[in-house]
């Protein structure tokens, strides 16, 4: 069957993804960048990106993928996505002109019919600011997760699409498309769309933030957060899939950009926008949790304290440090020394006076007052109670995802603290 | 949050403490001549802020390489009320134009943790500064007089319960309860005790003004240790340390049970490797210093 030819302008994280699912499907891609040797490096398979699965779904499909730096390419095009990530600043306040840019770009190539289709994370309003004519312009709302984007893109929940007239039929090629994924199709106005993206986000802000503070009580009064949620998900108004797993506050800065999106918009029109103001404050007070810990079990009663820090990506399977707690904690360890190890991200001398870069977690823990696990990395579930215990200097363990086998580890004598469980009293 | 213009600690040339005299003054003092930095502490005979032309005469004794510390003020004790809040704010107004007339390279300024509203249980330096008292309205409006007229780097620190053998106050706290269980054997507690508060050591107070200097800072700061403890514990904490039975005995709560937290993350972050002294260890200092005096 000849399918349409699917256009992405834009090969960063989430280009990259879509561009490799619209393949997988079994569209023809055309996949554009502004810059050339970003296209010949991925024309080679060297992704600039770390994705669970997306090189051997690159691999896989790599037939029906060209990659591009000629925007005259993206005529064959009967859709073209921009899917370009957006900058976001430290404030979370989005950088939106490389996106109109490319925007522009990319228009004076398109074959006449074409669908132009805004994939990048805007803000309400931006698509009908564009001024392009309503009938070849969209809005789809993407929900990539750093971690989990392969599979969020084959297999979308559903397709959020912003039109001009909502009313209308999508265009033949692109409603080919969305339904060779075969999930619901919703057609909105822009303006909801838009929204639409970032009301996901603050459910899902409102649920993580629910389960920060509730852990935070657990961790005082003696109660198990990990016993509560099995009850909270067997609840249908929250539901089997709801983000109910205690974190150190919000990272990776999409969450946030949200945030920061709606107290603005509702500044300028007058809403109350209060309680997102205190889940802003709630993550950054969670994402001191663990030098607090530290503080407490370790720097109080250690003169000149070792730490080693395990983790340094902002999340498991992604090589991005945006946000990273891990980071943040760094800069306030300064006075010591630090053994830092993470499987992708390499440790970087300017992050820390006295960093040290270790090969292994193991090799981290050697001598150390404390070992802190910052990000949840699959392979440190490996790291048993008893090599830890027997390189350590310290008994302090600090795992605030909560994935070692605790109990094990109390048994070893180390004093384990995690999220939502109650702290133990710091040993005098 | 503070900011080190000084990443890399450094005696200042000198500090003008303003307020000398007082139970934080002598600490400070102590700790800064301590560390070998110069101090010139004015006494009231020879500068008194509330005097007319106290301006001239602060201008007089400020070099431009100074650090200026300013404790000087009108404690509760001494009156809350407008008098006071009145000469406290013409304090203010001299120094600041002393030192508009000759810049300071630092300033301090020691508030206090009564500039936050006192129903709000935890508190961080981004809380919404909101006195429900002269005192703590005072303490606000001098913040501002030096952040706004004062143009170098200006740290605002806001000090919670400050504990010590030498504080002359009486407030509710390890000091009255110590006293009372001196006098009396016996202490009485607000209610049953439930309150919970912070209190800090008064050399640790000292302290962290020092590294503060040291390193040129400018922000806000609360000095607080992040550990709260019921009134009734501390009252247990207090009792233990004297020979023989102290009664603890509850009095009929006149106000609704208010709690207070601080979150110090701010503090570990500007002083990483601060460390205070735990509340056992402080409370027995005080006792033992008290003993020392009698």
């Amino acid at each position: 069957m000849n399918r349409s030819a699917i256009g992405f302008a834009g090969l960063t994280h989430l280009g990259i993804v879509s561009a490799a699912a619209a393949a997988a499907r079994g569209f023809p891609v055309v996949a554009f960048d502004i810059d050339p040797t970003r296209v010949a490096a991925l024309a080679a398979g060297e992704l600039p990106i770390v994705e669970p699965g997306l090189p051997q779904l690159l691999r896989l499909h790599r037939e029906r993928l060209s990659f591009t730096a000629e925007r005259a390419d993206l005529r064959a095009c009967a859709v073209v996505y921009v899917a370009t990530d957006v900058p976001v600043d430290e404030t979370g306040v989005s950088d939106l002109q490389p996106v109109r840019d490319l925007v522009e770009r990319v228009a004076s190539s398109l074959a006449a019919e074409a669908a132009l289709v805004i994939l990048s994370q805007v803000p309400p309003g931006f698509t009908r600011g564009l001024g392009r004519p309503p009938a070849h312009t969209f809005y789809q709302v993407e929900t990539l997760i750093f971690g989990r984007a392969v599979e969020r893109a084959l297999e979308p929940e559903r397709f959020i699409v912003g039109c001009g007239d909502p009313a209308a039929a999508l265009p033949g090629a692109l409603t080919e498309y969305l339904e060779a994924f075969g999930c619901p199709i919703l057609r909105m106005r822009y303006e909801s769309a838009e929204l639409a993206k970032i009301s996901i986000n603050l459910c899902l802000v409102a649920s993580i933030t629910a389960a920060n503070i509730l852990a935070e009580l657990c961790e005082h009064i003696g109660a198990d957060w990990s016993e509560i949620v099995p009850a909270l998900r067997l609840d249908r108004r929250i539901g089997p899939h709801a983000y109910l797993t205690p974190g150190l506050g919000l990272g990776g800065g999409n969450l946030e950009r949200d945030l920061e999106t709606v107290c603005r918009v509702a500044d300028a029109h007058g809403t109350d926008a209060g309680v997102v103001r205190a889940w802003i404050a709630n993550s950054a007070h969670r994402r001191d949790w663990a030098l607090t810990q530290i503080h407490e079990r370790v720097v109080a009663r250690v003169a000149e304290p070792t730490l080693a820090v395990l983790g340094l990506a902002y999340k498991e399977n992604t090589a991005s440090t945006k946000n990273s707690p891990a980071l943040a904690l760094l800069t306030a360890l300064a006075p010591f020394v630090v053994h830092a190890y993470d499987p992708v991200v390499t440790p970087a001398p300017e992050s820390h006076p006295r960093l040290v870069a270790a090969r292994s977690a193991l090799e981290a823990c050697v001598g150390a007052d404390a070992v802190v696990l910052m990000t949840p990395w699959p392979e440190f579930r490996d790291l048993r109670p008893d090599a830890v215990a027997a390189r350590l200097r310290g008994r302090a363990v600090v795992d605030p995802h909560g994935i070692l086998e605790g109990p094990a580890f109390r048994a070893a004598g180390l004093d384990y603290v995690t999220l939502g469980y109650p702290l133990p009293r710091a040993a005098a | 949050m503070l900011m080190h213009h000084r990443p890399k600690p450094e005696n200042p040339a000198r500090v003008l403490v303003l307020g000398g005299s007082g139970f934080l003054g002598r600490a400070v003092q102590a700790a800064l001549d301590e560390a070998g930095i110069p101090t010139v502490a004015p006494p009231r005979s020879e500068l008194d802020l509330t005097a007319d032309g106290a301006s001239e005469r602060a201008a007089a004794m400020l070099e431009a390489t100074d650090a200026v510390l300013m404790l000087a003020a009108l404690t509760p004790d001494r009156g809350r009320g407008l008098a006071s809040f009145m000469q406290n704010l013409k304090m203010a107004a001299g120094v600041c134009a002393a030192m508009q007339t000759v810049r300071p390279a630092h300033v301090v300024y020691v508030s206090s943790d009564a500039v936050y509203p006192v129903d709000v249980a935890r508190i961080t330096e981004a809380t919404c500064a909101q006195p429900t008292d002269l005192y703590g309205m005072m303490h606000l409006a001098r913040e501002v007089m030096l952040q706004t007229e004062v143009h170098v780097p200006v740290a605002v620190l806001r000090p919670t319960l400050v504990y010590g053998a030498d504080d002359p106050h009486n407030s509710y706290g390890p000091n009255r309860l110590r006293r009372m269980a001196r006098k009396d054997r016996r202490m009485s507690l607000f209610g049953q005790g439930e309150e919970v508060r912070d209190h800090i050591l008064i050399d640790d107070v000292a302290a962290l003004i020092r590294l503060t200097l040291c390193h040129r800072s400018s922000g806000t700061l609360n000095l607080a240790t992040g550990r709260s403890i019921s009134y009734a514990e501390l009252a247990h904490k207090v009792a233990i340390l004297f020979e023989g039975p102290i009664e603890i005995v509850g009095t009929p709560r006149q106000s609704p049970v208010r709690h207070r937290h601080f979150d110090v993350v701010a503090l570990h972050r500007a002083f990483p490797a601060f460390t205070f002294t735990p509340l056992d260890v402080g409370l027995a200092k005080a006792y033992r210093e008290m003993l020392e005096q009698a």
